[in-house]
């Protein structure tokens, strides 16, 4: 194998972890716990480590660990990180470690088999992250959905089962799609390639192929529409998305926190690096279908959360609609909106994972999320409902903070590129600040609830451990509000060649929106 | 004709006799020593290994002729790379069946010296098919490898479902048996020769317009397709496999969907790929609707099914159709097709089998089903079972990184390049696709069942015996290494497929 290893170890270093924690005595669950959270720990200083060494230089994929695996279809081991990977290999290095210590008191149940499930998880997010190949982006893609199938299957709510089922077969239906269209692809670079297989799957040499414009026409106009299916699944867009609220309010607390904060990004991650590079024209020609879906998706997000009872659905559905700004931003192919989008990713994983994390927190003292119930938190949990007003805040998009940043570039950029679109989505924004404001409203503000009151001392302020969990998300939250060049230096090489893919392709098509 | 035998004639044949020797020894020990199970396993595990050898340096023999086959007795047997490889299979077939059959029939007190030799006679059948290189021959392969399987079926015979399940098979065995030699003696009348090298080649003198086409050869070709469709349950043939599979032993149903079915696409790959290759655009419109309704409707019905063996019996319905789907790319001249077929084949045998081993070992115990509720909270009482479980049914699923989802990947790979001249064959992925997705349902119904449902009643925990352990971990290391590293069977699977053309 050729490059420095870093990539692979920040890669593997969870599945060690895994193979640890199960080597663990299965009665002492703490064992696993501290296990768990220790290699989900330095997994997480290695991603560091890694990001301090990252030299933004633009459009460069670093760190790449190469080893021929099935030479016979040209299939390579090969992982790198470019600025957008990196990002979001610390983001998800990032959530999983919270993750994991967030579970600790309300897991109780088969804690060993429930800590291997996070570090294979983690494998699989990172994998998709950096895979530069894609059979192995593949394989890490479908990695995924075991852990998660089972996190939200074993340790979720009463319809988990429903639930999970649900969130694998809709994933499913969307990657095996999504396979034919890789192998096709693959199938055409070989065949134009002299029958040789050599570099059929390899990322770089089949963008540079696609930028010749070899994979346009109708096979781009299928292909595309296979990769882009299974990225649209997962984002989720509107009208793919109705997996996503049974998952979430099933999910226990952890799994929704890595659902939002990395699997939904893993959508936004595959149209930004595989369907836009590989099929630009492709591209183009679905880009306003897309643009329509994603503004229907943040409407629709919105309005169904405004009527929510119940507050892991609010939050869930929210996400619909901030999801809905990212690939709106991705296919205006505007380097502003581009940008705001992937700040969006990263914003929606922190304040998202924060606000499950604190619905986490309520839930475990109350057993209960109907909003209704709720009241007068502000004074009887002053932290918890500080908290919660901190990232309602965050989430609106309060300038200062980081939600806010995103959503701007997003709508600077797009209105730039088409204008009715943006003002649509402003529109929607006063949406999302009803619906988190009257949440907030209904949860902190008031006379304490006669269901609160009933608790009586069960009903206690933050515990250290899960302050602990919220802390460094809050913190990221204020640093990239009012500093979001932090993100934005480290992407601008990948979003200026994910904007040289996109419209190299296609001037044309670009100027007739304009 | 010249019948004398050569020293290498004798080593070509070597494998196949040492196999039948194999069998009649086991007779022979447990005739000596009555009931000795010890004796009994010892005698098959050390026929198969002998066997093993001699296939390979079998192999060796024909490699290192002119153009890497051997033939035998006048040319009616042949060792190339693909009797090679498909005999490796049979041989890992007995082989597993034989470690995971033990435990089960002991409980049942079933005899286990009878259970191996006719399943190693069964083997010599397949192999013996596997070799084929004239009609006759592939016919008596082909009735040698099922007769020991209407055995095996009714094996249990105080139990009502295995005699059912049995007869069925035999009734419904024997009458495809007779269409495909009905078939058989259509394609002679008419070609004049039984040799597939000969049909081959009249085949294409029809083609090039040479030679006319008689409908009465139409009719033979008609006759042999629904014949083989019969034997490896195609739709609508596939009435049979659901009571077969779920009436016999579960260690038999674990050998009858794997052994009869790769020895079944042995058949194929020498009749349809060997013999009748040149007509290839005729039939493979045939293969390609076999294969979408084979593999749509196994689907559509294992969704319904409450029993985990007869579930496992519609999806082997299922992965016939992905198999085909792999043949009629292969038919519509992509070479990856076949090689997609073998790799399936072998990945989906190691599988299947450490699936049904894992029911044969919950079910050690005499009165317990392969319900579904039989599998509830499996994690809690047997842990190991129940994860080697989820990492068959996960490979069964198709999912990376295990054998299931490369012999998938091979296979849709050869359709998407067949789809190139035939966009027929790129419908045929899609499905294919949907269809994985669907059967995703009900293989996770029983993950569901170990791990997330609490057991109705509290069953005690049943020791296992070692050989059914040694089993598992050659299932499970060759189901994850196949997925891994696919490497190690890819130079395998292309030199067998290659065999398949040369004369």
């Amino acid at each position: 194998m050729t490059g420095s290893g870093l990539v692979t170890l920040v890669t593997f270093l969870p599945l060690v972890g895994a193979i640890v924690v199960a080597f663990t005595n299965g009665e002492r669950a703490n064992q696993a716990r501290y296990a768990a959270l220790g290699f989900a720990l330095l997994t997480w200083v290695v991603s560091l480590v890694m990001l301090t060494q990252f030299v933004s230089s633009p459009g460069t994929t670093q760190f790449i660990d190469q080893a021929p695996w099935i030479p016979a279809f040209g299939i390579q081991y090969k992982v790198g990180a470019d600025g957008l990977s990196m990002v979001l290999v610390v983001l998800t290095t990032t959530l999983t470690w919270i993750s994991i210590l967030a579970s600790f008191s309300p897991i109780q149940n088969r804690v060993k088999e429930y800590m291997i499930s996070f570090l294979v998880l983690e494998v699989g997010m990172t994998g998709v992250f950096v895979a530069q190949d894609l059979f192995l982006f593949y394989i890490f893609w479908e990695i995924v959905l075991v852990p998660m199938y089972l996190i939200i299957g074993i340790w979720g709510g009463k319809n988990r089962i429903y639930a999970t089922i649900k969130f694998v077969l809709y994933t499913l239906v969307g990657s095996l799609l999504m396979l034919v269209a890789i192998l096709a692809t693959a199938f055409l670079y070989q065949s134009g390639h002299g029958g040789s297989w050599a570099n059929a799957f390899d990322l770089a040499s089949l963008v540079a192929w696609a930028g010749e414009g070899h994979f346009s026409g109708t096979f781009g106009i299928l292909a595309f529409g296979a990769f882009a299916l299974a990225f649209a699944i997962k984002v989720p867009m509107f009208p793919f998305h109705t997996w996503l609220p049974d998952a979430h309010v099933e999910a226990p607390t952890a799994g929704s926190v890595i659902l939002a904060g990395v699997l939904l990004k893993l959508g936004g991650y595959g149209f930004i690096r595989f369907a836009i590079p590989l099929f630009p024209e492709a591209a183009h020609s679905w880009a306003p279908l897309i643009i329509v879906l994603s503004l229907i998706g943040i409407i629709y997000g919105a309005i169904v959360a405004l009527v929510q009872p119940d507050l892991k659905k609010l939050v869930a559905y929210s996400s619909v609609s901030h999801m809905g700004f990212v690939t709106l931003g991705i296919f205006t192919f505007q380097q502003q909106a581009l940008q705001g989008a992937i700040l969006q990713m990263v914003n929606h994983g922190l304040i998202t994972g924060a606000l499950f994390l604190l619905v986490g927190v309520i839930y475990e003292r109350t057993h209960d999320r109907t909003i209704a119930k709720m009241g007068g938190l502000g004074a009887a949990l002053p932290v918890y409902s500080a908290a919660l007003g901190f990232f309602v805040f965050a989430s609106v998009g309060l300038p200062g903070l980081s939600g806010f940043v995103g959503e701007f570039l997003t709508l600077l950029g797009t209105f730039a590129a088409m204008p009715a679109a943006a003002v649509v989505a402003t529109f929607v924004m006063i949406f999302a600040a009803g619906y988190l404001l009257w949440m907030l409203q209904r949860m902190a503000f008031g006379e304490l609830s006669e269901f609160l009151r009933g608790l009586g001392s069960h009903l206690t302020d933050m515990k250290p451990i899960e302050a602990m969990t919220l802390v460094p998300l809050g913190a990221l939250v204020v640093v990239f509000g009012l500093y979001p060049g932090l993100v934005l230096t480290l992407v601008s090489g990948s979003v200026e060649t994910t904007i040289r893919y996109a419209t190299q392709a296609a001037p044309i098509a670009l100027g007739l929106w304009r | 004709m010249n019948l004398s035998v050569s020293p290498a004639d004798a080593v070509a044949m070597a494998p196949f006799i040492a196999a039948v020797l194999a069998a009649m020894a086991v007779i022979l020990v447990d005739f000596v020593w009555p009931g000795r199970r010890t004796a009994a396993l010892l005698t098959t595990f050390v026929g198969l290994a002998i066997v093993a050898g001699l296939i390979l340096v079998a192999n060796e023999g024909a490699r290192t002729t002119q153009n890497g086959v051997s033939t035998v007795f006048n040319g009616s047997y042949r060792v190339d790379a693909l009797t090679t490889f498909l005999d490796l299979l049979f041989v890992s077939i007995a082989g597993l069946t034989a470690a995971f059959a033990p435990d089960y029939l002991g409980e049942r007190r079933l005899p286990v010296a009878e259970f191996n030799a006719t399943l190693l006679f069964a083997m010599t059948g397949a192999m013996l098919l596997a070799g084929s290189a004239d009609l006759i021959v592939l016919f008596l392969g082909l009735e040698l490898m099922v007769l020991p399987g209407y055995l095996l079926a009714g094996f249990h015979k105080n139990d009502g479902f295995s005699t059912e399940g049995a007869i069925k098979y035999f009734l419904l065995g024997s009458f495809s048996s007779a269409i495909f030699l009905f078939g058989l003696a259509f394609v002679f009348g008419m070609t004049g020769t039984t040799r597939i090298d000969g049909v081959a080649g009249y085949l294409k003198a029809i083609v090039a317009g040479t030679a006319p086409f008689s409908p009465a050869l139409g009719m033979g070709l008609a006759f042999l397709t629904t014949g083989v469709a019969f034997k490896i349950a195609a739709v609508p043939f596939h009435y049979w496999t659901p009571d077969a599979y779920q009436g016999s032993p579960t260690p038999v149903t674990g050998y009858l969907s794997v052994g009869p079915k790769v020895g079944a696409f042995a058949l194929i790959i020498r009749l349809f790929a060997g013999a009748l290759l040149p007509m290839a655009v005729q039939w493979n419109v045939v293969i390609i609707v076999l294969a979408a309704t084979t593999m749509t409707l196994g689907n559509l019905v294992a969704l319904t099914q409450d029993n985990v063996k007869r579930m496992l019996a519609y999806s082997s319905i299922a992965h016939t159709g992905y198999m085909l789907v792999g043949f009629a790319a292969f038919a519509a001249g992509q070479a990856q097709g076949l090689e997609g077929l073998l790799y399936y084949g072998a990945a989906y045998s190691f599988m299947n089998l450490g699936a049904f081993a894992v029911i044969a070992s919950i079910q050690r115990r005499t009165g317990i089903t392969s319900n579904l509720s039989t599998f509830a909270g499996l994690i809690r009482r047997e842990p190991a079972l129940a994860w080697l479980m989820t990492l068959f049914l996960l490979s069964l699923t198709g999912i990376p990184p295990t054998a299931g989802f490369f012999g998938k990947f091979y296979v849709i790979l050869a359709a998407v390049q067949a789809g190139n001249t035939n966009p027929w064959l790129t419908g045929l992925a899609v499905l294919a696709m949907l269809n994985a997705a669907a059967a995703a349902f009900y293989y996770l119904r029983v993950v569901v069942y170990m791990f997330m449902r609490d057991p109705s009643e509290e069953v005690a925990s049943i020791g296992h015996g070692r050989l059914v352990w040694a089993g598992l971990a050659v299932s499970t290391v060759m189901t994850i290494a196949l997925g891994l590293f696919p490497g190690i069977l890819l130079g395998l699977v292309s030199s067998a497929a290659a065999a398949v053309h040369v004369n």
